[in-house]
């Protein structure tokens, strides 16, 4: 059980030890050499009793229920989008690939583009990005927010990847 | 191998080489019926993630109501993505990395108006009370405080760090499902894990040494 970057303890209590014991995740044998050491060396039983306390102060943070109206909510946002127009569900599938983005970035957003020029005219529009992207091809403001919104999401999404 | 839930018998997806270690999952085949258009699968299993995935969030975000927000935005992605839907990664693993880029997305979004924000004193939240006593005003006032202590510590953790931990933490994920959620090696989360909590308990530990005479 040597320690890999602690500066505490005497060296006999690796990182991953420490912290599975405290978590109640090591196995019997290895807590028991672990109690036995800490009996003996006052550093390593300072780091353990740190670590323990913690551990049991994070326990303090309960969440409050989820309300009650939340499967209805999300229900009413499935119902919405599934009777969107074609595009704008095209746009939710290119955000909700998750990190598995099917379509390349400028296949998809060309794709939507077609999509908005056939169907739309301008009205007006937001953001700078947003306007500029709006304006050559003609969709309302909030469709064009949509369109930012799904490219940041998918450069995020490149990010997490 | 097949289970009985809510009296249908619902056959287990065996978890490709991306899974752990090829073990049946079941959320999993529920997803595959859900693509196949079985809604009923897919309430089962919103009835079954709808708190941790909930939690996570409101421990990512600390706020309730953006909270249940954004966890209407994931079993709404995953609602939609069912149509491609593949068993290649236990569906919890799948469930989270949805969760975590929503609740990294909304953080991002948010920066500026978040930045040097404390935590609300009066935000949601609450202490955990002992359920054999009634905790008079002096004591609720101290574990308010600890309460408001842990969100903070947790809350200045990096984006990536908290997640981490909240993972391990609350929802007692291993490290390789962790891994599997934020995509990297099981020793860089473990380094990440190890960083983290040496924080915390630099941050707590003050709190931990006021604890003992409690
Ligand atoms: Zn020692």
């Amino acid at each position: 059980m040597k320690r890999d970057s602690d500066e505490r303890g005497c060296g006999f209590l690796d990182n991953q030890t420490l912290l599975d014991y405290a978590a109640g995740n090591l196995e019997a044998r290895r807590a028991d050499l672990v109690r036995e050491h800490s009996r003996t060396c006052s550093s390593c039983e300072a780091l353990m009793v740190e670590q323990a306390a913690m551990w049991v102060e994070l326990d303090c943070w309960v969440p409050e229920p989820v309300s009650d109206g939340f499967n209805r909510a999300l229900w009413q946002r499935i119902t919405d989008s599934e009777t969107a127009p074609w595009y704008r569900r095209l746009l939710e599938s290119m955000r909700s690939g998750g990190w598995r983005p099917a379509v390349s970035l400028a296949a998809g957003v060309a794709f939507v583009a077609v999509g908005f020029v056939f169907d739309h005219s301008v009205e007006r529009t937001a953001s700078p990005v947003a306007s500029a992207v709006a304006s050559g091809w003609g969709m309302t403001a909030v469709e064009a927010d949509q369109v930012e919104s799904s490219l940041e999401d998918i450069q995020l999404l490149r990010l997490i990847e | 191998m097949f289970e009985l839930i809510d009296g249908r018998m619902i056959a287990f997806a065996g978890v490709g080489s991306a899974g752990i270690g090829g073990e049946a999952d079941l959320d999993a085949s529920l997803m595959l019926r859900v693509r196949d258009g079985d809604e009923e699968c897919f309430r089962l299993l919103l009835n079954k993630h709808r708190i941790p995935v909930v939690n996570f969030l409101y421990r990512m975000v600390q706020d309730r109501a953006v909270a249940e927000e954004l966890g209407q935005e994931v079993f709404l992605r995953i609602y939609r993505s069912r149509g491609s839907y593949e068993v290649s990664a236990k569906f919890t693993t799948w469930m989270f990395r949805i969760a975590t880029h929503v609740a990294l997305n909304n953080l991002r979004d948010n920066r500026p108006e978040r930045a040097g924000r404390r935590v609300d004193e009066d935000a949601e939240g609450r202490a955990r009370e002992l359920p054999d006593r009634v905790p008079s005003t002096e004591q609720r006032m101290i574990e308010r405080a600890r309460l408001q202590q842990v969100r903070d510590a947790i809350g200045r953790l990096p984006e990536k760090q908290r997640a981490a931990v909240l993972m391990h933490k609350y929802e007692e994920m291993e490290y390789s499902q962790i891994a599997g959620v934020l995509e990297c090696s099981e020793s860089a989360v473990k380094s990440m894990l190890f960083r983290a909590y040496e924080t915390l308990r630099a941050r707590l530990s003050h709190m931990a040494m006021a604890g003992g005479a409690r």
